[in-house]
């Protein structure tokens, strides 16, 4: 165990290493996701700052815990685009052209290499930038972070980047079974726009099952927050680990089962 | 004259019929159409429960706002001009636009109301079937004139997003990779069109600066006039923008003198 665990270790280092040398090459591109991805937050700062310029409250959340909710978004969205999103958004095209054949045949989990072969180091100001907004929404609130809340906090952000990266594996295992999953991807990215926009506290009814149990993104920042707020209850809890669970293993099964069903080139 | 304009329309027919072929797109396309009045709907939905009014804007008010602009943006689709010219330039393939006997320009603006024409009926639909599924008390203008001037001020704006994208796009013979400056502007675009949230939230002198650019222009002004908003803006707001189209068509001809020499025709 510890030797396939060191193993792993080495291949990482070495993935790093060769992905630093190609981003080197392309020294424009290199903080171009940091940009993308910071404008987005930024506008969606402006947004609620101009909304809670008009009103006190949405719901039950002022502005500071409006801002907590986009920095903890934009930290979700900034780990997945500094470790995995690069890889794993490569998925369907290399099922389409049989480029997977090179990954089925290394002695290591062709689901680490991918996800970890393209990581981004330009993403990482963006990290940085999501501490801040979350640094600045909980002086803005005033609230004191007990140990507990904040441990509490850090626990639940892992399990939602966990969870954002399932959906990720889930949306782009389908050409492993369909032609294309271009209009999966477009559904992906219309709740992931509508989520980052809206806490979870504003959906109820259809939208609720919608975005807390089938496209789970409107949980993903509001669990994290909830806890921090101290508005965490047992329910939402176990809601929130059936949920990380479920899709655990939707994500397993998918993978596994796609891999089986891989035919090479022209899949 | 007539020759002339028989090309572009023979393009933007070709760009018509050339839709019919993604019918899947289409009927996408009318769907994410709800994801933005989906966001609306719960947003304001959650406000104004405790309120009235918001920034001059009734609950149903606020909605048809979202619901005209909403339309108005998905008839914008260009976007994929710039994207397109970029990338056809990045790898030498532009020249089969430069060879073709029509302005490059002519030709983007003649697909892209090819495009929107086939749109226009589609998203037309769709924002009458959100007004119904949403129960939405559907605020409009009963002024003829406002009307007319909306529709204008709406035709000017896609020309001048098609100017603004083709203008962007043609920058790739001097910058050669802009692909990360096109991302960010899509994302200030929201911003600043109004996407979003209506500008009338913004302070007064967010607005006032706002004015001074074409953007306003663009999806604002037109939506909060459909929507029975700003009536005394109308003309004012086709001047404005009748003169950015004339200044971004004076900066397309500079840079384009200037810079298509740099581009060789074997890529990047």
């Amino acid at each position: 165990m510890m030797g396939k665990i060191k193993r792993y270790i080495k291949v990482l280092r070495e993935l790093v290493r060769i992905r630093f040398q190609n981003l080197m090459m392309f020294r424009l591109g290199f903080f171009g996701p940091f940009f993308v991805d910071g404008s987005l937050f930024a506008v969606q700062l402006v947004v609620f700052d101009a909304v809670y310029s008009n009103v006190d409250r949405i719901g039950s959340w002022g502005r500071g815990e409006m801002i907590l909710f986009i920095g903890t978004f934009s930290f979700i969205n900034a780990v997945n685009m500094v470790i995995y999103f690069f890889g794993v958004n490569d998925i369907p095209a290399k099922i389409k052209s049989g480029q997977m054949d090179l990954y089925l045949t290394k002695p290591i989990s062709p689901l680490f290499y991918i996800t970890l072969e393209r990581i981004n180091p330009g993403s990482v100001p963006l990290v940085l930038m999501s501490i801040c907004i979350i640094v600045y929404g909980a002086k803005d609130l005033g609230i004191a972070i007990s140990g507990g809340k904040l441990a509490g906090y850090l626990i639940w952000l892992v399990f939602m980047i966990v969870l954002y990266y399932e959906m990720e594996i889930i949306i782009r295992s389908v050409p492993f079974y369909l032609v294309s999953n271009a209009k999966l991807e477009q559904l992906e990215e219309a709740g992931i726009d509508l989520c980052m926009k809206l806490p979870g506290i504003a959906f109820y009814g259809i939208y609720k099952l919608i975005f807390y149990c089938i496209l789970p993104y409107g949980i993903m920042a509001t669990l994290p927050v909830q806890t921090l707020l101290g508005e965490m209850s047992l329910c939402k809890a176990v809601h929130g680990l059936a949920i990380f669970m479920i899709f655990t293993g939707i994500t397993m099964f998918i993978w596994k089962k796609g891999v089986r069903h891989y035919n090479s080139a022209s899949s | 004259m007539k020759m002339g304009m028989s090309k572009y329309r023979e393009i933007a027919r070709t760009y018509l019929k050339m839709q019919l072929a993604w019918r899947a797109d289409v009927a996408f396309n009318m769907v994410f159409t709800v994801s933005k009045i989906i966001f609306a709907y719960l947003l304001w939905g959650m406000i104004f429960r405790e309120r009235e009014m918001v920034a001059g804007f009734t609950l149903y008010g606020m909605l048809s706002y979202y619901i005209v602009s909403s339309f108005l943006s998905q008839l914008d689709m260009s976007a994929g001009i710039s994207e397109e010219i970029s990338s056809r330039i990045r790898n030498g393939a532009f020249s089969n636009y430069m060879v073709l006997p029509v302005s490059i320009e002519g030709y983007f603006t003649a697909m892209e109301t090819g495009v929107a024409l086939f749109y226009l009926g589609f998203d037309f639909a769709a924002a009458a079937v959100w007004v119904f599924v949403f129960r939405i008390e559907f605020a409009v203008t009963h002024h003829f004139f406002i009307v007319m001037c909306a529709m204008i001020m709406a035709l000017m704006g896609l020309f001048f997003m098609v100017q603004l994208n083709y203008f962007l796009g043609i920058l790739t013979l001097k910058y050669k990779e802009i692909s990360t400056f096109l991302m960010i502007k899509n994302n200030l675009m929201l911003l600043v069109t109004g996407g979003v949230v209506p500008l009338a939230l913004f302070p007064e002198a967010f607005i006032s600066v706002m004015k001074l650019l074409p953007f306003y222009y663009v999806t604002y002004l037109p939506a909060m006039l459909f929507t029975g908003g700003c009536e005394e803006e109308a003309v004012r707001g086709i001047v404005v923008l009748a003169f950015w189209c004339l200044v971004m068509q004076a900066v397309i001809t500079v840079i384009w003198r200037r810079y298509r020499k740099k581009y060789d025709g074997v890529g990047i």
